[in-house]
């Protein structure tokens, strides 16, 4: 039997290790799989390692859970993977690497919008307070 | 799919629900939906003016800072963490090696230095008996150029011998050649003395004076 394993399988010309999200589930029903591949190789196609999972939809109690495999992680990191910004900014909440700016930079923005969303709704009640004594 | 999906759009739900969902979430709808890129816009959008979004210099500014900070602290701990993977293999084999010598350093070395004195030994003499080689070679190349330039030599004596020969027997033939001042005489002279040339010659070269027929 002549085998052709080798001479069939995929090459690339450049690319490099990624640490990224990869798409399953059903429709209406996202799921991560936080997964090490080939820069070159499709979304969801074949990874190298799967180093956790994230569920985007929030359970009963309201928490969005996900699983991390830290020790390969490092050890991918190690080997000069790089991250997708999703998988940055998930590990920088989970507290393996530091915060990404921009998590920070939106919370800021949404405090900065309910305090205005607060304070457009606070004059107006104290306006409308204040304007029946007035008239009275 | 994108029809469906952009029914249950960002107008259809509240604001909050929305600023909820973080950026990577597949509820967002791609910018270019029905129409393809070569498809012209629409007339109601022959007078829109498309305009940047605008930016908070002083947020642009701080953002600009986090990233900065967020990218060293990423490539320290990339290099740390490359250290730690790549040359851990390394470390662990200096040490096993490190144990294993210093467990019976004394005879390791001892056989070292012996098994080194060996082969210097061995190089030394392998040596001695190349440079005899390449001296006996040279001594033998030597003697041939000598024999070959003697050999030239001769032969162009024996050359120049034979040319000599040559000229000098030349030399002597010419007191005999006719010349215009000698003419006159050879030709009186040849006048003067016939010679009869009417005899026949035998096989073994013998002029013959008398035929049969006389």
């Amino acid at each position: 039997m002549v085998q052709l394993g080798s001479a069939l399988l995929k090459g690339y010309r450049g690319g490099h290790v990624v640490i990224r999200f990869a798409l399953g589930g059903c429709t209406n029903r996202p799921f991560y799989r936080i997964v090490a591949a080939h820069s070159k190789r499709a979304r969801d196609g074949k990874y190298l390692e799967q180093l956790g999972c994230l569920d985007p939809l929030p359970n009963a109690h309201g928490e969005k859970v996900a699983g991390l495999n830290l020790e390969r992680l490092r050890h991918w990191l190690g080997c000069g993977a790089q991250l997708s910004r999703p998988a940055e900014k998930l590990l920088g909440l989970a507290g393996f690497l530091p915060l990404h700016p921009m998590t920070i930079t939106n919370a800021e923005r949404l405090r900065r919008r309910r305090r205005r969303a607060q304070e457009s709704d606070a004059p107006p009640a104290e306006g409308g307070s204040q304007e029946p004594s007035a008239a009275v | 799919m994108l029809a469906a999906l952009r029914c249950c759009g960002p107008r259809s739900f509240p604001a909050a629900f929305y600023e909820a969902i973080p950026a990577w979430s597949p509820w967002l709808v791609p910018s270019r939906g029905r129409k393809s890129r070569y498809d012209p816009p629409a007339k109601s959008k022959a007078s829109r003016l498309k305009v940047p979004p605008p930016v908070d210099p002083a947020e642009l500014y701080v953002v600009t800072e986090r990233y900065r900070q967020h990218r060293l602290v990423l490539s320290a701990l990339r290099a740390l963490l490359l250290g730690s993977s790549i040359f851990r293999s390394e470390v662990v084999q200096r040490k096993r090696e490190a144990q294993r010598d210093a467990e019976d350093s004394a005879a390791l070395s001892e056989e070292h230095r012996l098994l080194m004195a060996w082969n210097d030994a061995e190089n030394a003499r392998q040596r001695a008996r190349r440079e005899e080689r390449i001296r006996k070679e040279e001594e033998e190349r030597k003697m041939q150029k000598l024999q070959a330039a003697e050999n030239k030599a001769k032969l162009m004596e024996a050359f120049l011998k034979e040319k000599e020969k040559e000229v000098l027997q030349l030399q002597e033939e010419a007191k005999t050649f006719i010349t215009p001042e000698n003419l006159e005489a050879r030709i009186e002279e040849c006048l003067d003395n016939p010679r009869n040339y009417n005899f026949a010659i035998d096989k073994e070269g013998r002029i013959v004076k008398r035929t049969a027929l006389s």
